[in-house]
């Protein structure tokens, strides 16, 4: 009896160890490399995550909690006040001219930004003669830091005896009030910014271009596609990645912008962006409601209200941008449908 | 140690370092006072960073004072004794209600006229400092006769009588008894009669093309002084340095033809004026008050006036200046020193309220900016301001 019994289990733990995955104990070292593989690469990534909580999240946080009180500059914290200081900020009429300027400086920069990167990276990318040079040269404005950047130019569109004036002076052209009309102010700062981020932009978008497989222009041009109908419907589709990268780190550069209007013109009216605020943009406004006005808690409303709008405009950015290489595959989906039906008519 | 503008100290420091072999000075000086402004709120809201030895404005003295607790009470070192070396009223500013004493006077604001002779020469006017002040009305000098003698020199020349409204401005405003703010710190801007008459002379004087409307602190780049784009210009003690530096920076010297006359409209006003503190953050307090107190000694105060026109605020050094007047080469050797010692006579510094600065920068800029460039009327103007005040004060 005894002995069928132990049978009867062995054959049965047989079967169980059959069906099962056999799990022998692991040793010491095997454990460690299973944990190695498993947790080590949040380990790698982890430093990054500790920094940004750090820097990023934690003042974030602290942010909301201050924009949520009474708070000066230099006497500290108040009463709790609830929303009431974004409440304030909503119906500030200097709040939504810094808005406006904001967007409207920003449009005036990225938009012939881009471009003007897209293109250059396009003449940068064919066979040119010494052609680290031109790199190099390209990149040149972006070493300048942007302080620098702003007091030459403040100089160049200086409204008496500067530069762009004297220039346009050749031509007969009347002077421009450079620091004191709203679109001039905004044309003259978007110059600067332009005239520092080209060029970087323009290099990211080369490297991108250098990845794309040139059989591919190859065999388009073998099919007798053009230099400008190759560079439509490959170059950019192909680049669509590293493009929607330039325009969404464009957008948010756009809408911080902040030394150059700071320095533009630092006398008047103690540097918060002209007489009028012609050409004060958001994080200007900030740092006058902060450092000038002295108001640490409707600064932190402010930059909450910035923080909403870059990562609204920076959505709305990300659809548009890629639908941009979208829409361009099924246009040229649908015409190489087309052509293909032909030929195939044609053959037969 | 942190300063501003052109304080006169750097010569001292050197002088200073040599005497205690001990003792570093990393001098740190701002361009201007509303940077150094930033600059000090900033690092007090921080609650570190700040200098040893800080130099404060009268024009944002009231927001420090309002935490007059972050800087050393001075009379733990040697204010007491001290304490009689200056002006009562330049003490009384940087006491608070406490009694706690936070500054070292520096210098004080007293105001005289710069004129630029060659172009009072154009106007058929008279040149000489004495006959200028006598001109413009001597000891009964009034706004209205400055701004008549403006309209004459207008016609004669076609240009503009004095450099912006900002300015003039101010120098109205430092006059008055109360100036924004009320002695006892209520806001006294709206239905301010004096403030408002005095608003209504300078739009008169600005629908006459009196004001070049330059931009203050850049006055095209100093060139604004040597083209004679104006010719006057309001000089409290510490603009000559300025005034010499913006001469420099235009490519300008004597030759053309600045002086300063010992007259001044509306009567003696003190605009401006610094004070030397130790912020309790400061880890070497003693070393840095000996240190302020040194700079602010009669002796340095008469060497940094020699140096940046920056009129002492002790007594015994303005006795020095009155009894050996000094010319000035820049002024066309005008005793300066004396002048100002004669101009400083019953100046009185007004009460500063928090918000001072602003009001006037961001206040009263914007609307009388408008004014000299022909983009509004008083009535807009006043109206302006007030809203201005409203949005941004109120």
């Amino acid at each position: 009896m005894t002995s069928t019994i132990k049978a009867a289990d062995a054959a049965s733990a047989g079967d169980a160890a059959g069906r099962e995955i056999v799990r022998p104990k692991l040793t010491f070292g095997q454990r460690l490399s299973w944990f190695d593989v498993k947790a080590s690469p949040y380990a790698y990534i982890s430093p990054f995550f500790l920094l940004f909580g750090l820097l990023g999240l934690f003042p974030l946080v602290y942010t909301f909690v201050v924009s949520l009180h009474e708070w000066e500059l230099l006497q500290g914290q108040g009463d709790f006040i609830g929303l009431e200081n974004f409440a304030t900020t909503l119906q500030d009429r200097f709040f939504w001219n810094s808005i406006f300027n904001t967007l409207s400086i920003f449009v005036l920069s990225t938009v012939p930004q881009i471009t003007m990167a897209v293109i250059l990276a396009a003449i940068l990318d064919h066979n040119l003669k010494g052609k680290t040079f031109w790199r190099m040269s390209v990149l040149l404005p972006y070493v300048v830091t942007p302080v620098a950047v702003a007091l030459i130019f403040s100089n160049i569109f200086q409204e008496q005896s500067g530069l762009a004036n004297n220039l346009l002076g050749v031509f007969g052209i009347e002077p421009i009030e450079w620091k004191r009309e709203t679109w001039a102010s905004h044309v003259a700062i978007a110059t600067m910014v332009n005239w520092r981020w080209t060029g970087y932009n323009a290099l990211i978008l080369l490297a991108a271009m250098q990845a794309v497989p040139r059989d591919l222009h190859e065999s388009a041009a073998i099919d007798g596609a053009g230099g400008i109908r190759r560079f439509f419907s490959i170059t950019i589709p192909s680049i669509r990645p590293t493009l929607i990268f330039v325009i969404i780190t464009a957008t948010i550069g756009g809408l911080q912008i902040f030394a150059e209007p700071r320095l533009f013109d630092v006398s008047t009216a103690g540097g918060v962006g002209g007489s009028d605020r012609q050409f004060q943009t958001t994080v200007l406004y900030l740092w006058e409601m902060a450092f000038f006005r002295q108001d640490f808690g409707r600064a932190s409303a402010i930059a909450w209200l910035l923080f909403l709008l870059i990562v609204g405009i920076g959505l709305i950015n990300f659809l548009i941008s890629k639908q941009i290489a979208s829409a361009e595959g099924r246009a040229l989906n649908k015409k190489t449908a087309r052509m293909l039906a032909k030929r195939e008519g044609v053959s037969a | 140690m942190t300063t501003f503008g052109t304080m006169g100290f750097e010569e001292l420091y050197e002088q200073y370092e040599s005497e205690n072999p001990n003792i570093t000075i990393e001098a740190n000086n701002i361009d201007t006072g509303g940077n150094a402004r930033t600059d000090t709120f900033t690092k007090l809201a921080a609650g570190s960073g700040l200098s040893d030895v800080v130099a404060i404005e009268e024009g944002w003295l009231g927001s420090i004072m309002e935490v007059s607790d972050q800087f050393s009470d001075l009379r733990d070192f040697d204010m007491e004794e001290r304490q009689g070396d200056w002006l009562d009223w330049k003490v009384e500013q940087v006491t608070d209600p406490d009694g706690r004493i936070i500054g070292y006077g520096t210098d004080i604001g007293p105001a005289g006229l710069c004129y630029n002779a060659p172009a009072f020469q154009a106007a058929g006017l008279p040149t000489d400092r004495a006959a200028v002040a006598e001109l413009l009305g001597g000891d009964d000098a009034s706004w209205e006769r400055f701004f008549e003698i403006g309209r004459q020199y207008k016609q004669a020349t076609g240009k503009a009588w004095y450099d912006h409204n900002g300015f003039v401005w101010n120098s109205m405003v430092n006059q008055l008894e109360e100036g924004y703010y009320t002695a006892d710190g209520e806001l006294n801007v709206e239905d301010n009669a004096e403030l408002q008459e005095r608003f209504g002379w300078i739009a008169d004087a600005s629908a006459d093309g009196l004001s070049a409307a330059q931009t203050a602190w850049d006055w095209n780049g100093g060139q604004a002084f040597t083209d004679q784009t104006f010719a006057t210009f309001v000089c409290p003690g510490w603009m000559l340095g300025v005034v010499q530096g913006q001469l420099e920076a235009g490519g300008g010297g004597p030759e053309t033809g600045w002086d300063f006359a010992d007259v001044f409209p509306g009567g003696s006003v003190n605009w401006g004026g610094s004070w030397l503190t130790v912020p309790t953050t400061s880890e070497h307090p003693e070393e840095a008050a000996a240190l302020a107190s040194w700079l602010t000694q009669p002796e340095q105060q008469l060497a940094a006036f020699e140096a940046a026109g920056a009129f002492p605020s002790t007594t015994e050094a303005q006795e020095e200046l009155a009894a050996n007047p000094t010319p000035n080469p820049v002024f066309n050797d005008a005793p300066i020193g004396e002048i100002l010692v004669d101009r400083s006579q019953g100046v009185v510094a007004q009460f500063k309220g928090p918000d001072d600065s602003l009001i006037q920068e961001n206040v009263f800029g914007p609307p009388l900016q408008k004014l000299e460039r022909g983009e509004a009327t008083e009535e807009q103007a006043w109206q302006e301001a007030l809203t201005l005040l409203n949005d941004l004060v109120g």
